[in-house]
């Protein structure tokens, strides 16, 4: 059974920006909102290490973070959950797909952007192999 | 002196062990104890851990509050700075493509010692080639 890492933070109202970039950090690590409460993430080394590191930084920041593991208890909504994030990634991913077909695809910043997205994929996408198949081909197929 | 940091080490504290070793204090000795222990050793000199003096700070890895707190300028030392907080923190802008790479091999290092001070010993390798082939680009 997996086990999740559950980020519940409060930060002073001003500044803004420091509002924002947590925010951000929260997007940019793949995190989903649940009830506009706690933010979400399957435990992991990487994300154990991260949400840590950020816990610590809101507290610098004069906020206050709490940061636990935990499993679900009801079934089906880990099921659920696992779900959302695969959707989060995959519209990426369709995106970076649809972009390929473009004449003038811009292959660099897709490049990018599929290396982005990877650090989000916590459960395994289908589109990823297409994805990273697609951008191969593109250079000249030199797997195939 | 001593020096205490949580176990398993990964990229920020294989670099900044090496930087103690390096620039800092040559006779440093490492000890390492499981992730959240608490109280710290007494007398040995907490990095890298939450809170402590020698850590993150405003989104940046250790290694740079490093070398601010210890005043350290050499610009081949920032560029490792910054490329150690690429592989280590959640940056929106990238532009060392080193980064990701050198996260994966500290990662590598690390699953094949048999403890962290192995680990140090491999790492300090890495950082020291590191070092060497960034000595030769213009920065």
């Amino acid at each position: 059974m997996q086990t999740w890492m559950s980020l519940f933070y409060k930060l002073p109202p001003e500044p803004t920006s420091k509002r924002v970039y947590v925010w951000r950090k929260l997007k940019r690590l793949g995190a989903i909102l649940l009830h506009d409460a706690v933010w979400i993430l399957p435990s992991t080394p990487r994300t154990l290490e991260q949400f840590q590191w950020l816990a610590a930084e809101i507290a610098e920041m004069g906020g206050e973070a709490y940061l636990t593991e935990s499993r679900f208890v009801l079934t089906g909504q880990e099921e659920a959950l696992k779900k959302q994030f695969i959707e989060q990634v995959d519209k990426v991913y369709a995106e970076i797909l649809g972009e390929l077909e473009r004449e003038d695809a811009d292959l660099t910043s897709l490049s990018k952007r599929y290396q982005q997205v990877r650090t989000q994929n916590y459960f395994q996408s289908d589109l990823d192999k297409k994805v990273r198949e697609a951008l191969l081909s593109e250079k000249g197929g030199i797997e195939s | 002196m001593k020096w205490v940091t949580w176990e398993n080490v990964g990229v920020d504290r294989m670099a900044c062990a090496w930087l103690i070793k390096q620039y800092i204090d040559p006779e440093a000795e490492f000890l390492f104890v499981p992730t959240g222990q608490k109280p710290l050793p007494e007398g040995a000199e907490p990095f890298d851990i939450p809170g402590v003096r020698f850590t993150h700070r405003r989104g940046h890895c250790t290694f740079h509050t490093m070398l601010r707190e210890f005043d350290l300028k050499d610009p081949i030392l920032h560029r490792i700075a910054r490329i150690v907080d690429e592989a280590d923190t959640v940056q929106d802008i990238a532009l060392e493509p080193a980064a990701p790479g050198l996260d994966l091999i500290c990662r590598g290092i690390r699953s094949t010692c048999p403890d962290d001070h192995t680990v140090l010993e491999r790492g300090s390798i890495i950082y020291e080639a590191l070092y060497a082939q960034l000595a030769k680009e213009p920065i």
